[in-house]
């Protein structure tokens, strides 16, 4: 058992308390507020060293000392600490620059408790192990999304965050449906013992049928947090409402809770279960459950990358051309692991699916990052995104032009820029697979690449190029701001000329995903694992 | 002897450091940064030309894990490319130095040139594919932003975008292509590789003593993939090297700075296409035969059809950059046609042209640049004479266009007649329609001829009178200028020793294997061998044609204007045309009603359950657990009366009545609870309808009264969308409440929690407490009642902060 597990989670939930308890004191609070982003990302490094320092380290807490799977159970594995680290850097990153743009009443009232109580809830959720925590910690992470959503209260925050707390309250409602099903049917709430026991559900008196119905309603939950369509309606109006930093934390990472979930879940846990033989009408009878995960994630993957590609082409405000931008952008994320599911975990295209998966969700946290935060210093200086009252931006800010480019050729995939991988992986899972799904995503990911190509260079020229009017002339924006978002560029640039160690990462990663069996070992004990293939993956 | 990988790498690495200082050096040099860069250049070239014959494979590591490396393959075709990049980088650095005299925007200029042009010699050397495609990729964004360096001017907006759409889609084709190669690679050599050439595990191998192609080959025909890997790799060439159809992005680029026309457009950039066909030549094409399967028609084809036509549009042409653009294409389409043709004297004219037409070309575009300069004007036909104002400039174009137009003795001329002879051979051994190969290759000559000669009469004829005065042009200009067309002159001269010494290894570059005894020569023609006739056709038929030069401009560009024919109409309207869908999915998808949003998401989740269901073969289980439902009688009439309040706050004609109504359900579940032994669910449900019933009479009043008339489809639509909703939970309530797994963790609470004398004292004694509800909320689940505390605790927060900003949400 390894406390240390616990220690991004606690330092975030720190903050938030710190931060509660410091609403009198401005200067303290955000004092207070920093402190936890950098000790969050302290301790995502103290943590990131105690998993790899053992190659395949999974590295377990029990909370207070309930075995699993009877109390709650914290895991680190390669997976969750790669999203983790994702999240000390963006939200450091978009922290500062909330303390430098919030204005200051915004900041006291309670911005920063909201923002750390944020973290906890993305943390938790990808820490736990325990499916009705998994709840617990999105209701968290909602709940302070919610108010920071509509946090500016005009007309346009009001209606947006109406439409973004009823589609997710639904959620909520399907979600808390789905894991109590899921409870009655399997018995447990813990993810190892749930892989345990759907590895062998005959042993459990446990009927498959129902648990595909139940993970169906499941995934609705995760793909509306990753704003897949037919889920994707609040992502528009929400990107738009909220102050930038919190866009650039819901793109670039509250999104990517529903992408870890989805892999976790779906391409781990259940990826071990079959539907029964006695299936009757059906005709995947006798299919691991996989096949129609990867039939369900096609549809919303393909339809994600047309409709956000084709509406973010035309619009004709910034922001809401990024918020189109991450529909589609999600879409590509996730089509990988359709390829990946026509095979099972043991297959070497599974592994390619997955780790593309993981690869595109960290590349588009730092893409989405960059580009929402540079719309965010635009519109605080310029006072509006509309497209017909800008222009010209690249003369008066170049380095935050650069580092916009930079996000937007990373989007297309441009090499050698960490976004040329994302979209390499995708192209290499679909060629490899040399089937139809393969062929499909092949052709998706083109289309939808050139779609990126016609919205990236719509909007550098419609705002960065051109003539620049009165109010772009006076843009000037902070320094330390700059140097943050140059900063975030910079690591898009590094990570893609240094890419192998990131690669060596994600593929980790991976083997922790397929590795369902070490999964379960190292939170049941060594004698729990035995139905799932007698370590055979 | 192998190349020093320390000096190739520094060729590669040194422009991009210097790219790095331009800001720096900037500050300190100002206008006078052209000379740095063109240091640097001119270091590149020097160092490049130091490896000269030291042919051969340098590899650094870079991704293993994606089996990438940065391979870098040194033979003449390579060579030939990367002395093009840097020596003409530095002749255009000089020439910019005097022609942006005074330009905006300086240090981004001369930054994104020489990123450009550490990417070109990247395209160069790297063999790689993988690797090839990262620098590629780069010459086409700097590229994008060379072109729109004028960036307040609309047109160099829309000229930079197209041609970024067009090169970079091209490119996500040849990835493709590129990675298909790859994938194929596995199944033939010892594990996959991306190399194509230069190393023993390389698709290709090492020319001379080890090749793969012919297996490669077959694996492809196997597979199906022969075809598709072809033509991918063809789209990538032909949208960079602005074949037909994607010529159409080069003249807009135009807009670029003119030294940028010479380098990129004329000189480098575009050769990248060509230069990869070349490169690729070995894979596709084996020995001893007449046509290599698909590449040669396809090239052939595509070559000869933009040779022609692209001639054609020059001569269409009405400024001077304009024509010199559209000629590039069409001299690039030659190029692509002769790489085409399977026999050796095809790549001898690919070969030899690439050399040729960049020495000529990047002299005329330096040309006009200074005729733009020093006129103020780049309209043909307001220009004329300009041989009494700019004497010398007249001799360097007369040397540049002639060899442009293909007339001995200038090297322009040689590789025409390659091309003709190439096409001869292949009609004389196929026949047929094959002969329509050499007519087409003259009749798209004789238009070159045409343009050539107009260009030429620039400076010749009549001075229009309204033409003003005209500067001599400053030194940094007309010496680059000088310098390539002495080039021109020593390359037209020294034809038969450059070619038998400098070509010859180009041209084995692209020939997979060397016939015994083979060695590269040109010379003048000394009998009438039907090459020699078909050039003798060209000129004359140019001369015969140019008194008509004025009437084929008209008529082609009545040609040009028919909608159908023109590939830029089909571009603007595809772009217009995306626009216009794009303003659908806001207007019928994200259409800011809730109403809307809720149904589509409700009926996702219930096709998403209850297709799960299905496929999962859930009827079994749903019969059983609907026979093991049992009601009492006291419980179905309470649920009776719930669905009596459910379907009566659906007709409730007032808000009032619609709050009472919706009350009367949530209380008959709290009776249900009750009936059902679980009175603390009971008291909780009762305390939150109270408080609900309150909330929602003192928000009542500010409620509109009157939403709008309900239309019939809709309220069926909803009623079904409800109804799936309604069975998709109850379905899921039946299912799962009827399950009974075994060994669950609820048996492990049932069999610790009762009497401890009976049942142990572990729930007493590790959780403390006595009531196991109360063990598990606060002691087993303890962190998820911590959650759930600081969501309510957020949930003050929001009251707070509506609260708080909602006085500044107002004002803003």
């Amino acid at each position: 058992m390894s406390a240390i597990v616990a220690a991004p989670l606690l330092v975030a939930l720190g903050g938030a308390i710190g931060c509660l308890l410091m609403r009198s004191r401005p200067r303290l609070l955000r004092g207070v507020s920093l402190l936890g982003g950098v000790g969050y990302l302290l301790a995502t490094v103290a943590l990131a060293r105690a998993v790899f320092a053992d190659s395949d380290a999974i590295l377990v807490y029990y909370l207070s000392g309930w075995q699993a799977p009877y109390g709650i159970t914290l895991v680190a594995d390669r997976l969750s600490v790669i999203f983790i680290g994702l999240t000390a850097i963006v939200s450091l990153a978009a922290l500062w620059v909330s303390v430098r743009t919030i204005d200051a009443s915004g900041q006291r009232i309670s911005y920063h408790a909201l923002y750390q109580f944020m973290v906890v809830g993305i943390t938790g959720s990808f820490l736990t192990a325990d499916i009705f925590n998994l709840f617990v910690w999105f209701e968290v992470m909602l709940m302070a999304s919610y108010v920071l959503v509509v946090f500016h209260s005009g007309p346009e925050q009001t209606r947006a965050g109406m439409q973004y707390v009823v589609l997710n309250l639904l959620g909520s409602a399907v979600m808390l449906l789905a894991i109590g099903g899921l409870y009655a049917t399997t018995g447990t709430l813990n993810m190892a013992d749930l892989a345990r026991r759907l590895a062998e559900p005959a042993a459990y008196g446990i009927a498959p049928g129902p648990v595909l119905g139940l993970t169906g309603l499941l995934l609705c939950v995760f793909a509306l947090k990753a704003g897949l369509v037919p889920f994707q309606f609040w992502v528009p109006g929400a990107y738009q409402a909220a102050p930038p930093p919190v866009t650039a934390m819901l793109a670039g990472v509250v999104k990517k809770v529903g992408v870890y979930a989805i892999i976790r879940l779906y391409f781990s846990v259940f990826a071990v279960a079959t539907i029964p033989d006695s299936g009757g009408l059906s005709v995947v009878a006798g299919e691991p459950f996989l096949v129609v995960f990867g039939g369900v994630i096609l549809v919303m993957a393909l339809l994600s990358i047309l409709l956000g590609g084709i509406g973010a082409t035309g619009r004709n405000n910034l922001d809401e051309l990024l918020a189109y931008s991450s529909i589609s952008q999600v879409g590509f994320i996730v089509l990988p692991l359709a390829v990946a599911a026509t095979t099972l975990p043991g297959d070497s295209l599974f592994r390619a699916g997955v780790l593309a998966t993981i690869v595109y969700a960290i590349i588009h946290g730092f893409a989405k990052g960059v580009l929402f935060l540079v719309s965010g210093a635009i519109e605080d200086h310029v006072g509006t995104l509309e497209f017909s009252q800008l222009g010209g931006i690249s003369e008066q800010a170049p380095v935050l032009s650069g580092a916009f480019f930079v996000g937007g050729l990373t989007l297309i995939g441009i090499p050698p820029l960490f976004g040329f991988f994302g979209k390499l992986l995708v192209f290499k899972v679909g060629v490899e697979a040399q089937n139809t799904i393969g062929w499909i995503a092949v052709g998706a990911t083109l289309i939808g690449a050139i779609l990126t190509i016609t919205y990236v260079t719509r909007a550098w020229e419609r705002a960065f190029w051109g003539p620049p009017n009165e109010f772009v002339e006076e843009l000037t924006v902070s320094p330390s701001v700059v140097a943050v978002i140059a900063g975030l560029a910079i690591i898009i640039i590094a990570l893609g000329i240094g890419f192998q160690p990131v690669y060596e990462l994600a593929n980790g990663a991976t083997s922790a995903v397929i590795d369902t069996d070490a999964y379960v070992r190292a939170v049941l004990g060594p004698e729990s694992a035995h139905a799932i293939g007698g370590g055979l993956r | 002897m192998q190349p020093d990988s320390a000096v190739l790498l520094a060729v590669l690495a040194i422009p991009f450091v210097g790219a790095a200082l331009v800001p720096l050096v900037h500050r300190v040099l100002g206008e006078r940064t052209a000379y740095y860069a063109a240091t640097i250049a001119a270091l590149c070239s020097g160092l490049l030309i130091s490896q000269y014959e030291r042919w051969g494979t340098v590899t650094v590591e870079w991704i293993p894990a994606l089996d990438v490396s940065l391979v870098l393959y040194l033979d003449g075709l390579a060579f030939l490319i990367g002395l093009l990049a840097s020596g003409i980088g530095v002749l255009v650095f000089i020439y910019s130095g005097g022609y942006m005299h005074g330009e905006p925007g300086q240090a981004k200029y001369y930054t994104t040139l020489l990123v450009f042009m550490g990417s070109m010699l990247g395209v160069a050397l790297v063999v790689d594919l993988l690797s090839l495609f990262v620098f590629w990729e780069l010459t086409s964004v700097a590229s994008f932003l060379l072109i729109g360096h004028y960036q307040r001017a609309d047109r160099s907006l829309y000229a930079s975008r197209k041609a970024m759409f067009i090169t970079v889609s091209g490119g996500l084709f040849m990835l493709i292509g590129f990675l298909l190669l790859g994938h194929i690679s596995s199944f033939v050599l010892d594990g996959s590789t991306f190399t194509l050439i230069g190393t023993e595990q390389s698709l290709i191998g090492i020319p001379g003593e080890v090749t793969h192609a012919e297996a490669i080959r077959h694996e492809l025909v196997e597979r199906g993939l022969f075809v598709p890997v072809i033509g991918l790799i063809a789209i990538g060439a032909a949208t960079k090297s602005a074949q037909i159809p994607f010529h159409i992005w080069l003249p807009d680029a135009m807009e670029a700075p003119t030294p940028v026309s010479a380098f990129l457009h004329s000189a480098t950039m575009v050769k990248a296409g060509v230069y990869l066909i070349g490169r690729f030549r070995p894979l596709f094409v084996p020995e001893h035969v007449f046509a290599a399967e698909v590449w040669t028609w396809l090239f052939v084809g595509l070559g000869l059809a933009t040779m022609t036509i692209a001639a054609m549009l020059a001569v269409s042409a009405t400024d001077i950059k304009e024509l010199l653009a559209y000629s590039t294409a069409s001299h690039l389409g030659l190029i692509v046609a002769g790489f085409g043709f399977a026999e050796t004297v095809g790549a001898e004219t690919g070969a030899f042209h690439i050399l040729n037409h960049a020495a000529f070309k990047a002299t005329l575009f330096l040309v006009a640049g200074i005729i733009a300069h020093e006129a103020g004007t780049r309209s043909i036909d307001a220009l004329g004479g300009l041989r009494h104002d700019m004497p010398i400039v007249a001799a360097i174009t007369a040397v540049a266009s002639l060899s442009m137009a293909g007339i001995p003795p200038f090297n322009g001329f040689y590789s025409k007649e390659l091309l003709f002879d190439a096409a001869w051979e292949t009609a004389h051994h196929f026949g047929g329609l094959t002969w329509l190969l050499p007519v087409v290759a003259v009749f798209g000559s004789i238009f070159t001829f045409l343009y050539s000669i107009r260009f030429l009469w620039l400076f010749f004829g009549d001075r229009p009178t309204e033409l003003g005065e005209i500067h001599r042009p400053p030194l940094a200009m007309l010496l680059p200028a000088g310098v390539l067309a002495i080039i021109v002159l020593v390359l037209s001269l020294g034809a038969a020793p450059i070619a038998h010494d400098f070509v010859n290894p180009i041209v084995k570059s692209s020939l997979i294997a060397t016939p015994e005894g083979y060695h590269f020569s040109v010379h003048l023609p000394h009998a009438l061998k039907p090459p020699v006739l078909m050039s003798v056709v060209t000129i004359a038929g140019g001369i015969a044609m140019y008194p008509f030069y004025d009437r084929l401009h008209h008529g082609i560009r009545r040609l040009r204007s028919i909608a159908l024919l023109s590939p830029n109409q089909y571009y603007d309207r595809g772009i217009t045309g995306i626009a216009h869908v794009s303003d659908v999915v806001p207007r019928y998808v994200q259409t800011d009603l809730m109403r809307t949003y809720a149904a589509v998401v409700m009926s996702a989740v219930s096709v998403f359950a209850l297709g799960g269901y299905l496929l999962g073969g859930t009827g079994t289980d749903l019969t059983e657990a609907v026979s093991g439902v049992n009601l009492a009688l006291p419980i179905t009439i309470i649920l009776a009366v719930a669905v009596v309040g459910a379907l009566a706050v659906d007709r409730a004609p007032s808000h009032i009545a619609g709050v009472l109504t919706l009350s009367i359900l949530g209380f008959t579940v709290a009776v249900f609870y009750v009936l059902a032994s679980a009175p603390d669910l009971a008291l909780t449900q009762l305390v939150i309808e109270t408080l609900v019933l309150v909330l929602f009479l003192l928000v009542l009043d500010r409620l509109p009264a009157f939403y709008g008339e309900l239309r019939r489809g809709r309220a069926i639509l909803d009623g079904l969308i409800a109804s799936g909703v309604g069975l998709t939970v109850t379905i899921t309530v039946l299912v799962t409440t009827a399950a009974d797994p075994s060994d669950g963790i609820a048996h492990f609470f049932v069999e610790k929690a009762p009497v401890p004398a009976e049942h142990g004292t572990l729930i007493t004694d590790a959780g403390g407490g006595n009531n196991i509800v109360n063990v598990i909320l606060v002691d087993f689940r303890a962190l998820d009642t911590m959650g759930e505390i600081s969501v309510v605790a957020m949930a003050a927060l929001a009251i707070l902060t509506l609260i708080g900003m909602r006085n500044r949400g107002e004002r803003a």
